[in-house]
């Protein structure tokens, strides 16, 4: 009467579950965990001068860390990338406060439809037209010098800064949804019992609602910093080539230099320190995150 | 009216995200090789320019085909990844979710390059083919958020009710669980497409001596006489792109309009 | 209130020594009952007792730990849910949303050769049954929530199932409509004499629907009988506490004969009670005495008992318009009783300190021991 050991598992619901999730996971593993495994290795290995050399060891790092040109992209990558978190958080905070307080309930919909068509258009160009905007004859020094505020146009492309407002723009709507999630799963009465204990609105968001929305917030910098450091299109376009990040440092190793173990170490070096960075960050902010999920 | 100060600034966030994209169609419109202002006259001749580009049509031809097996492999995987998620409990759950998941945090160049490897290392010439492995892998978790937002608003005991009035649990699939999240699958395949058709890396990388759409792009890009042609050819992408969501979210609505339910906003 | 059920009934259900584990948690501990063919079953108990696991049990949906369930003497290990002789009617309804009345009633038809129709016909004649003649081309989302019932009702009826199986088909009604559809439920059951099986948490439910109950504690059954011996004859005072409001008293025994118990009660004295009257229940140590409200009747100025009377003082009055509880502390015992009496024209509501008498009888008490 009771079931073979074959059918209790073929109906347990583990089982079933790997099941149905193995094909993605197959994937996965095939196409993504397997890869990262294999530039790990490569980043062990010693390049040869036409193939790779299959012998452990750690010289690639030695000679990435020890090398000032790496050590100046890193640091600009990582110093690029923050600066380009903080500004699209702190824009998007209140945007997405914005859409979940103010705008009315049947609105909303429309509001986020607005905020992700730019995301879905080509990022390529999206990224051009910011050189077209930030260019010496570009649609800035245009209107600046159009309207006589300023009589030599500035310079404003190949710079730090250029490079950081396109990016916060490519990722504006990645920061936006989070925190507007996280706004809208807050329960309205919380904020009505902090006014109603004698808070000021000021006090209340301090209070209340920041602290209720810190995941999305965290969440928003995660998906912003993570990504960004990568970023190969914006240093190439609106860097000019002069302000290269990691992104076009290890497609240098990879593809025109063709030493694919010293690009792996450099990418495996910088996603370590990315690791390391959201690491330390979301350790700071633990005591935002724990709690029902 | 309620806190004119954030509305000012939402108006002017607005503007800040669509400046770049309002940009477009006035220089690809406008009869000067050079993208500045003043604007010199009204012209159509880079758009001809851009429909007799030989380059450009094997370029689009070859994204439509990455992009179109893309919405339907990365649909497909999505499919079964977001059923695991929502309607079973497994052991080791997160950690498989968080493998599948990642490619939507890590870098593309990481995941690019990671693959150059391996299927160089394995022998595999790079191809469409190959473009289409690398972009599966960075639309599926797209997919599986879409997807799960459609899967885990679906009532389980809809499909046992089918079930108990005697249909095989495939034909329970069919009848009664497709239907139902299939507003859910075509915003997936929507995104996964649009995702693909824009992705410039993992093509970069991958695509060997095959052009896309956006390889092709970045490479006129360094030449300052294609780039009134670009903005032709970005004015063409923005309006494909919103006719697109349009659709999605019309979509959308009907598939909400049809069963009753309630309408808890879309996309992501 | 009749016993409706003849016990020579065949079996249509029978749980053998059933088993549940969801995990360590041991749902269902050793059930074994039988549901007789044509009745109205109901499986009552608080929330997370494992009604809904057991009703499961019966449809396939679950499958048990160890132990068997048959359906008309067939063991069903090895059937799935789509092959049982028995349909669902889902708490959520699960109405699929997207389809027709019709539609979702004729569903189950999809694989029956009749032509269509005959099956339209069937579909109809369904709908009829359960008050929704015409109402086949609406949307079925477009439904209330008594409709939808009954949409769910038809939907699986239409089969001709040798079993019914309700789980809580009434929580999602707002109080008139749900009292409206029990009686048809009622009705329906009588008329198509299907075996039907109830999962609800409302006693009152319960009580007024069917012909026996199995009231489960924890993932056991504590007492399966008909209403008035489960109201009349709880076999413990959990059952007792929870089907109704039951008065306890401690109680000590005097003496023990194969005829009677004799009990000597604070606040009521000695009294006798006859084995009938004692609860099944064998946990030794103290001895309680239990009685309803309403066996106990507050005694006006110049009335006179029957049979016994006890004084004691109003502590508190509650007033329901055709009814007044009382609590009421009888001399010698320090926790108040409850009585229940109905209000009549011309007798006043007596006032909270008021010392009264009460009316009882050793008959209408149970012992616990
Ligand atoms: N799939 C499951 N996995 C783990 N535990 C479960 C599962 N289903 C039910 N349980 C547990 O088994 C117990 C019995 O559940 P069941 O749904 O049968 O209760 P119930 O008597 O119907 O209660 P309710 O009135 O709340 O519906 C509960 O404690 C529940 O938490
Ligand atoms: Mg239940």
């Amino acid at each position: 009467m009771s079931a073979s050991p074959w059918k209790r598992l073929k109906q347990s619901e583990a089982f079933n579950g790997y099941v149905m999730v193995s094909p993605t996971l197959i994937y996965a593993i095939l196409m993504l965990a397997a890869p990262l495994g294999m530039i790990v290795a490569y980043s062990f290995f010693k390049d040869g001068y036409l193939e790779v050399i299959h012998e452990f060891t750690f010289e690639n790092y030695i000679q990435a860390w020890t090398d000032p040109i790496f050590q100046a992209i890193l640091f600009r990558s990582v110093l690029v990338s923050m600066l380009v978190t903080l500004v699209t958080v702190v824009l998007a905070f209140p945007i997405a406060y914005f859409i979940s307080f103010v705008v009315p309930a049947q609105k909303k919909s429309l509001w986020l439809f607005l905020i992700t068509i730019p995301f879905w258009t080509s990022y390529l160009i999206r990224v051009f037209q910011w050189k077209v905007i930030l260019n010496y004859n570009g649609v800035i020094n245009s209107i600046l010098t159009g309207l006589g505020i300023v009589d030599q146009p500035l310079q404003m492309l190949n710079s730090v800064g250029a490079i950081t407002v396109t990016l916060a723009h490519a990722y504006a709507p990645f920061a936006i949804l989070p925190i507007f999630v996280s706004l809208e799963k807050i329960d309205r009465s919380f904020l009505e019992a902090g006014r109603d204990l004698g808070e000021s609105p000021f006090m209340t968001f301090w209070r209340v609602t920041l602290p209720l929305a810190m995941p999305g917030v965290v969440g928003a910098v995660m998906i912003v910093f993570i990504p960004t450091i990568g970023d190969y299109v914006t240093p190439e376009l609106i860097g000019g080539g002069k302000l290269p990040m990691v992104a076009n440092m290890i497609q240098q190793n990879m593809l025109k230099i063709d030493n694919k173990p010293l690009g792996s170490a450099i990418a495996v070096s910088s996603m370590l320190v990315v690791a390391v960075i959201a690491l330390v960050f979301l350790f700071l902010n633990r005591r935002f995150l724990r709690g029902p999920k | 009216m309620k806190s004119p100060g954030l509305r000012l600034f939402a108006f002017a966030y607005l503007i800040f995200l669509y400046a770049p994209i309002v940009l477009l169609p006035i220089f690809a419109f406008n009869s000067g090789t050079i993208i500045a202002f003043p604007l010199k006259g009204f012209t159509l001749h880079w758009f001809d320019q851009l429909f007799s580009n030989a380059t450009l049509g094997q370029a689009l031809r070859n994204s439509l085909i990455i992009a179109v097996s893309t919405a339907i492999f990365a649909t497909t995987l999505g499919i079964f990844a977001a059923r695991a998620s929502t309607r079973y409990r497994f052991p080791g759950k997160p950690g498989i979710m968080g493998l599948i998941m990642l490619p939507l945090v890590l870098p593309e160049i990481i995941v690019a390059v990671s693959l150059l490897i391996v299927l160089l290392g394995i022998g595999v010439p790079l191809s469409i083919f190959t473009v289409i492995l690398g972009h599966v892998l960075a639309a599926t978790p797209y997919a599986i958020a879409v997807l799960n937002a459609a899967f885990s608003s679906l009532d389980k005991s809809l499909e046992e009710a089918a079930y108990d009035l005697g249909e095989t649990k495939w034909s329970t699939f069919r009848l009664i669980t497709l239907p139902l999240v299939l507003p859910g699958i075509v915003s997936s395949m929507l995104m996964a497409f649009t995702i693909s058709l824009d992705e410039f890396i993992i093509a970069f990388f991958l695509a060997g001596e095959q052009v896309t759409l956006p390889t092709y792009i970045f490479s006129q890009l360094r030449f300052p006489k294609q780039i009134p042609m670009i903005m032709a050819l970005g004015t063409c992408l923005v309006i494909a792109s919103i006719v697109l969501l349009t659709i999605a979210e019309y979509a959308r609505r009907r598939g909400i309009a049809k069963t009753g339910a309630k309408d808890t906003g879309g996309f992501l | 209130m009749t016993i409706k059920t003849a016990s020579d009934r065949p079996t249509m259900i029978e749980f053998r020594e059933v088993q549940k584990y969801y995990g360590d948690y041991h749902a269902l501990r050793g059930i074994s009952a039988e549901i007789r063919a044509g009745e109205f079953f109901s499986l009552l108990g608080p929330s997370g007792c494992g009604k809904t696991t057991l009703l499961r049990t019966i449809a396939g949906f679950e499958d048990i730990s160890s132990g068997a369930v048959l359906i008309d003497g067939k063991d069903m290990s090895n059937v799935p849910a789509n092959k049982r002789p028995t349909n669902m009617v889902f708490q959520s309804y699960a109405i699929f949303p997207h389809l027709t009345v019709a539609e979702n009633v004729g569903f189950g038809l999809r694989r029956d050769p009749r032509s269509s129709a005959e099956k339209a016909r069937a579909v109809e004649e369904a709908l009829e049954l359960v008050g929704l003649k015409g109402y086949g081309p609406r949307a079925a989302h477009a439904m209330s929530g008594g409709q939808r019932q009954r949409v769910a009702l038809a939907r699986a009826l239409i089969l001709k199932p040798k079993v019914l199986l309700l789980d809580e088909p009434m929580s999602a009604l707002d109080k008139k409509i749900r009292e409206q559809m029990q009686v048809e439920l009622i009705k329906l059951q009588r008329e198509l004499g299907i075996t039907f099986v109830l999962v609800t948490h409302d006693q009152e439910e319960a009580l007024v629907m069917s012909d026996r109950i199995a009231v489960m504690f924890d993932g056991e059954i504590a007492q399966l009988a008909d209403p008035e011996t489960l109201y009349r004859h709880p076999n413990s005072r959990r059952v007792a506490n929870f089907i109704g409001v039951m008065n306890f008293l401690p109680a000590r025994v005097t003496a023990e004969s194969d005829s009677h118990v004799a009990l000597e009660v604070p606040g009521l004295g000695p009294l006798e009670v006859t084995p009938d009257q004692v609860a099944a229940q064998t946990s030794g140590g103290e001895a309680t005495v239990g009685f309803r409200p309403e066996t106990l009747t507050l005694l006006y100025e110049g009335q006179t008992a029957s049979d016994r009377e006890a004084p004691g003082v109003i502590d508190e009055v509650v007033y329901y318009g055709d009814m007044t509880y009382y609590d009421i502390r009888l001399d010698g015992v320090s926790a108040p009783v409850r009585i229940s009496m109905r209000n009549v024209f011309g007798r006043p509501v007596l006032d909270v300190g008021s010392r009264i008498r009460v009316a009882w009888s050793p008959g209408a008490l149970v012992l616990f021991r």
